[in-house]
């Protein structure tokens, strides 16, 4: 199974054809061979579907289930009790995301299995030529109701929809790593701008165009679901502005993206703190003028320090350690659940390792390659400028979904 | 853009800093004065414009075509470009650091305070981040104190704002800080101080922040340290307001003399002295008082707070006429103090002038920072 979602994969990365439709219809294959008594009349017309029979299977239950609920809300509700009535309630709108696609899923299967009797059996040029169009027409609304399909099976992940801390630090290759680890940042920093996301450094340690490392909080929409995939080494090759003999160098930056956590998803207990303030020794208050606002926070049952001096105020510092620390707290728990997950299941795009190499940037070839997904894009510039990332993580998602869909079916 | 390239780079004045704040701390103030050049020194051209259209022309990827190798100090010259008059401004700035050991607030001219930005300058008092923790600690304790009062009155008349005093305002950051973080409508404050330059730097402030502030906030020229009965009548009788005074806070100065002597050059030289040590009442020359006359123990203006928190009728029950406003659940006095000594003796004079239960909070550093005093039935 894994091996044809690999091949899948590969052919889907070698053609240009519109996105969606490309990914969803060159994936899984194998699995039509043997559409059975599961598939429903009419869906053979619709081309390559990711809905096998067994989630086919699913979607027939769902159905039912449906229309069990519908009754159920309908008829007579006096005997349930508040929190019961509040529960099916729910129940029934959540089947409806994914029931009432499938319903028009089905009904599109209807009108291709029609539109190819009009094909295959018209005499008539015209008419002929006018099924095929409306047929196209139908197709594209096909994948775009098995995306809404896909999108209402999956698991929902809460911290997807928030914001995200991105770290990126320079790794191997001295100062060109921490020249590209600049680069990197301002990739993030124009692409957030373009998505109108807010950049906000929290802290980072540069000389110049030299990154060390760097923290970001990117606040918006969606923030964690886009760069989720970003987590991982990146590596450069390029001739560095300091190699005076002209030989290639590679390079690398890590970059790891945490979920933004609040307070609903993290407790923190203050008697786990310490904090330390820096050069405290002394009496403090209107005996020193301290401008030295540095400001460590250790969780002692982790063992997890974070320290802050980017801005002038200790309890600016304070507050931003602690947002910081409580977004690697949530994020050691993902990881150990990710983890837990990945273990069981075969999956070409984790979220969570973050020494797994996952894209390298080729300068003399202009190249950008996602060795994830083997996706080779010739388009360094657009890249680099933050614009033409979009695609990269377009692609990632897709086949972010289309593994977690495997691994329901 | 005139520029003068020797001249322009930044290492000298790093050095420079760090000879006398250490390397670390001279990178970040170095980087805050920076900021602080590019936000509100201007030279004639525009310097937003001027950064953005820097950023996005991939400075990197500028560097990668450009095969020859270039010095770092060129590099770095290259992306801290400042404008000759920011080059300048941050030159004198470093050197009134250096040399005439001036405060980096005063240097930059403003600082936070909650939600607040207050305007510094000398010589009055730059508010501490100690202040800071603590005002936003009590803000939070009248709050949730407010909320509980208005839960149970629910569909009663709302209750009057609690009327808040604040003694040594400086700046007005204590004040203002509470107006501003305080629910709306929940209280009004008065800050008193007995400096001209403290009013007027207040009063600024109040400007300023005005946008910002959910309460009403109000300052006047008042020497506390003379007998109440000698106050002005509207103080006397808790600003005009039915109730009287609900609490007074203060951040008076508790710096003993000897202390004094040994401050650093940055708040010895450039901050007022009245603001740091009590000084005997009526004192005309603050800088030449007789070592004899100065209070050794620092805590002569939190006594004499504690004794005005009495003789206004804050530690009494017959004035409490509302009671559905439980003001015993309040601190009725509220005073900033230096160190576990003084908190100790800070306490005691509650004690001894009716506010007959206290509460020490520490702050972030460990160090006793803040005494309360309560009333209780």
């Amino acid at each position: 199974m894994s091996v044809t979602r690999v091949t899948a994969t590969r052919t889907l990365c070698n053609i240009r054809r519109p996105l969606l439709a490309c990914a969803l219809r060159s994936y899984v294959s194998a699995s039509r061979g043997k559409a059975s008594q599961h598939m429903p009349p009419g869906s053979e017309l619709a081309g390559k579907s990711n809905l096998t029979p067994r989630i086919h299977e699913r979607l027939q239950h769902l159905r039912t289930r449906y229309a069990d609920l519908n009754a159920r809300m309908s008829g007579d509700v006096s005997d349930l009790g508040r929190e019961e009535l509040a529960k099916v309630s729910k129940d029934f709108s959540d089947t409806g995301q994914i029931v009432i696609p499938y319903n028009r899923l089905l009904e599109l299967y209807g009108e291709l299995t029609e539109l190819q009797q009009m094909i295959d059996e018209s005499k008539d040029q015209s008419l002929r030529t006018l099924a095929l169009e409306e047929r196209q027409v139908a197709l594209e609304d096909v994948a775009a109701t098995e995306r809404q399909i896909i999108n209402g099976l999956l698991p929902k992940d809460q911290a997807e929809s928030g914001g995200a801390i991105l770290e990126i630090r320079a790794g191997t290759g001295g100062d060109e790593a921490s020249l590209f680890s600049g680069e990197l940042l301002r990739m993030y920093e124009r692409h957030s701008q373009l998505r109108g996301w807010k950049f906000n450094t929290i802290s980072s340690l540069e000389e110049g165009d030299r990154v060390k490392e760097a923290t970001i909080e990117v606040s918006g929409r969606g923030v964690f679901g886009a760069l989720m995939f970003e987590s991982g080494v990146h590596r450069v090759q390029r001739v560095p502005a300091t190699e005076t003999q002209g030989r290639i160098h590679t390079s690398t930056v890590t970059v790891a993206v945490l979920p933004q956590a609040t307070d609903v998803h993290i407790e923190v207990r203050e008697s786990d703190l310490r904090i330390d303030v820096f050069r405290a020794s002394g009496k403090g208050g209107q005996h020193v003028n301290t401008t030295d606002s540095a400001v460590r926070i250790t969780h002692l049952p982790t063992g997890l320090a974070v320290e802050n001096q980017q801005e002038r105020s200790q309890l600016r510092n304070k507050e931003k350690a602690m947002q910081i620390l409580r977004a690697r707290l949530y994020d050691m728990e993902r990881q150990k659940l990710d983890k837990e997950r990945r273990d069981s299941r075969n999956r070409l795009i984790g979220t969570g390792d973050r020494s797994e190499k996952c894209r390298t940037y080729n300068f003399a070839q202009s190249r950008v390659t996602d060795h994830r997904i083997n996706l080779s894009l010739y388009d360094l510039e657009g890249i680099m400028s933050g614009v033409s990332l979009q695609h990269i993580i377009d692609r990632l998602r897709i086949q972010h979904d289309l593994d977690e869909l495997a691994d329901m079916s | 853009m005139p520029r003068c390239p020797g001249n322009n780079t930044l290492i000298p004045l790093l050095r420079k800093l760090s000879e006398s704040l250490g390397e670390q701390q001279a990178k970040n103030e170095l980087r805050w004065l920076i900021e602080h050049t590019r936000k509100e020194i201007g030279d004639g051209i525009n310097i937003q414009q001027h950064m953005t259209a820097q950023s996005t022309e991939h400075k990197g990827a500028r560097l990668w075509r450009e095969q020859a190798a270039r010095l770092p100090d060129e590099i770095e010259r290259d992306s801290e470009r400042l404008s000759s008059v920011q080059h300048a401004w941050l030159r004198q700035a470093i050197s009134d650091r250096t040399e005439r050991h001036k405060p980096l607030q005063y240097i930059i001219g403003e600082q936070q305070f909650g939600k607040t930005n207050i305007i510094v300058r000398p010589p009055v008092l730059i508010p501490r981040w100690e202040t800071e923790e603590w005002v936003l600690r009590l803000a939070e304790l009248i709050n949730s104190h407010t909320d509980n009062v208005r839960d149970t009155q629910q569909g009663l008349r709302a209750p009057r704002p609690l009327n808040i005093l604040e003694a040594c305002t400086g700046s007005g950051c204590v004040a203002l800080g509470l107006g501003c973080e305080l629910a709306d409508n929940s209280a009004q404050i008065l800050g008193v101080d007995i400096s001209d330059d403290a009013l007027q730097l207040a009063m600024d402030n109040l400007v300023y922040n005005q946008m910002l502030l959910s309460n009403h906030v109000h300052f006047r020229k008042v020497d506390l340290q003379q007998p109440v009965h000698t106050l002005p009548a509207q103080l006397r009788a808790g600003d005009g307001e039915p109730g009287g005074w609900d609490m007074i806070v203060s951040n008076p100065p508790y710096v003993t003399p000897s202390e004094y002597r040994d401050l650093d050059a940055d708040v010895r030289e450039w901050e007022d002295i009245r603001a740091l040590v009590p000084l005997p009442p009526g004192t005309t020359d603050p800088r030449n008082v007789p070592s004899e006359d100065l209070d050794p123990s620092g805590m002569s203006f939190v006594v004499q707070l504690a004794k005005l928190a009495k003789e206004l009728g804050l530690a009494s029950k017959d004035r409490d006429e509302d009671a559905s406003l439980r003001l015993d659940s309040l601190p009725r006095l509220v005073v900033e103090i230096g160190s576990a000594e003084q908190a100790q003796a800070a306490c005691q004079a509650m004690h001894d002038h009716g506010l007959n239960s206290t509460e020490v909070w520490k702050d972030m550093a460990g160090t006793d920072r803040v005494v309360l005093g309560y009333f209780k039935q």
